[in-house]
């Protein structure tokens, strides 16, 4: 696999927010089939380190590199800015990102949010963009509500049209910002067996998640972060099985 | 056919609802109708790319924009119409100019003060809309790659028109009301029309009876309109089943 390109890595991210430094030259680096999941508690920086990872947040410093192309970033008199927005457009194209709030278009049917991006963004052609999404939709169990506007579904049933939106794109790696934590409990599951369908296909996915059990059953590896540093790193069953940090002991502690 | 007969011997008779003046209503409804529709038609096309100007970062796209609709919502259109219709004609460079001629017509005039009022207004709500366009969507339109033009036409606009109908429905109501000032520089429209024939059969009170009710009937097929434009567009807003 040497000579296939790294599909996502980051380099030594800083960013501050004012006084606050929230992320404190964070790295990571996602292979093919990755699926790396970021705890911490609230404040930890794990979804601002998610967010610069596709630039919805821009970093103070740091690099990003999507399959062996690095952003190229220059400093202006705003600060840290990519010197080439064209680029970054490029990149996010590779990176599909599955938000909290799910974010789907609100004036879009289900089925019009999964061929947009695809047809505007991708080029494809509208009748094999339809094709694609209907069989995304079908594998996520929402075939029939493809002509559903998103205000007339639920929101297990938003989050999992919103990852067919995501797969449309054919990405590279998949960001998932706290999937379920906008979330009914009982339509949790639902969501997240959708994930891990498609880690174990080996797609590579880099989840920012509350859900513990679902993070030690699919992860590659668990980056556990407190102020907006990696307090400790490694495969599942030694983060969350045998932790050493004594705060990442305390963070487990309720699901015990 | 009795009634028909009373209705002729009525209509004869009536000097305000005679042949002539009935005539001289339907001229002043087309008048007021094209005059309200071209001011419309022309102000939406330049409010669009206005209130994307107003709803920019860079203040000196946005300010000036800002300047012009606070203006042109701040003072009457009645003013408004007096200083192009009289104000205009007054400045030597523009009578000089070589199609004067063309243009020196109230029409063009009422045109130009009805287009640069409704725009205004129209800006001002369109730039709302924009500006209320859900953060989570136009971050979502930012992640799957789409750059700003291609946002602001897929996402943010479609979006923003749908959420603008019922007060633009209000601004179109408010442009058909506002045109009867119209007639006060000389245009036969309805207003104008009405003017006439109080003058000419010296009620005073009839001719604009009439009118007031052509102006209800016209407001209530607007209001038709926006309704069902609504159902159409707005169908994502409400919950299944309806």
């Amino acid at each position: 696999m040497a000579d296939t390109p790294i599909p996502l890595e980051v380099r030594n991210i800083h960013k501050s927010f004012g006084d606050n430094h929230v992320l404190k030259g964070l790295s990571l680096e996602a292979r093919k089939g990755d699926v790396i999941t970021l705890i911490g508690s609230s404040g930890s920086g794990k979804s601002t380190f998610l967010r610069c990872m596709n630039l919805l947040e821009q970093p103070d410093s740091g690099d990003i590199i999507v399959h062996g192309e690095p952003i190229t970033f220059k400093q202006t008199r705003h600060g840290y800015e990519p010197s080439d927005w064209k680029q970054v457009v490029r990149m996010r194209a590779k990176l599909s990102m599955v938000f909290q709030n799910f974010n789907l278009w609100s004036h879009m049917t289900l089925l019009e949010n999964v061929i947009e991006a695809p047809i505007q963004v991708l080029g494809k052609p509208k009748a094999v963009a339809v094709q694609h999404a209907m069989e995304l939709l079908d594998r996520v169990g929402l075939a029939e509500r493809a002509h559903y506007y998103p205000a007339q579904m639920s929101g297990g049933q938003q989050q999992r049209g919103a990852i067919a939106r995501a797969l449309a794109m054919d990405p590279e790696v998949m960001l998932f910002d706290e999937p379920t934590s906008a979330l009914d409990p009982e339509l949790v599951g639902d969501v997240l067996k959708v994930m891990r369908d498609l880690a174990e296909e080996g797609r590579t996915m880099i989840v920012v998640t509350h859900e513990m059990a679902f993070a030690h059953d699919v992860s590659s590896q668990v980056i556990y972060l407190h102020q907006g540093e990696v307090e400790e790193a490694g495969p599942p069953d030694q983060v969350l099985g045998n932790p050493s940090s004594p705060r990442l002991k305390q963070f487990l502690a309720p699901n015990r | 056919m009795e009634w028909l007969t009373t209705l002729q011997a009525a209509l004869t008779d009536h000097t305000v609802l005679s042949a002539d003046n009935l005539a001289r209503y339907g001229e002043g409804l087309v008048t007021t109708v094209q005059l309200v529709f071209a001011s419309l038609v022309i102000g939406l096309f330049l409010a669009v790319p206005l209130a994307i100007g107003r709803s920019s970062k860079r203040r000196w796209i946005s300010l000036p924009i800002y300047a012009y609709t606070y203006v042109f919502r701040g003072t009457p259109l009645l003013v408004q119409l007096y200083l192009i219709y009289y104000g205009l004609p007054s400045i030597d460079a523009l009578r000089d100019w070589q199609y004067w001629e063309y243009i020196d017509r109230a029409h063009v005039w009422a045109l130009v003060a009805f287009t640069l009022n409704t725009a205004a207004y129209t800006t001002e709500i369109f730039r709302g809309a924009i500006k209320n366009t859900p953060r989570g969507e136009i971050e979502a339109a930012k992640a799957y790659g789409m750059g700003y033009w291609l946002r602001m036409r897929r996402i943010v606009l479609p979006s923003a028109f749908r959420r603008a109908l019922p007060a633009y429905g209000n601004e179109v109501i408010f442009m058909l009301h506002a045109s009867a000032v119209a007639s006060i520089v000389t245009i036969m429209d309805l207003t104008g029309a009405a003017r006439f024939i109080v003058a000419r059969t010296y009620s005073a009170f009839e001719p604009y009876l009439w009118v007031a009710c052509i102006y209800l009937c016209l407001t209530f097929a607007i209001l038709y309109l926006f309704r069902y434009l609504e159902k159409r567009l707005l169908a994502h807003l409400r919950p299944a089943g309806e």
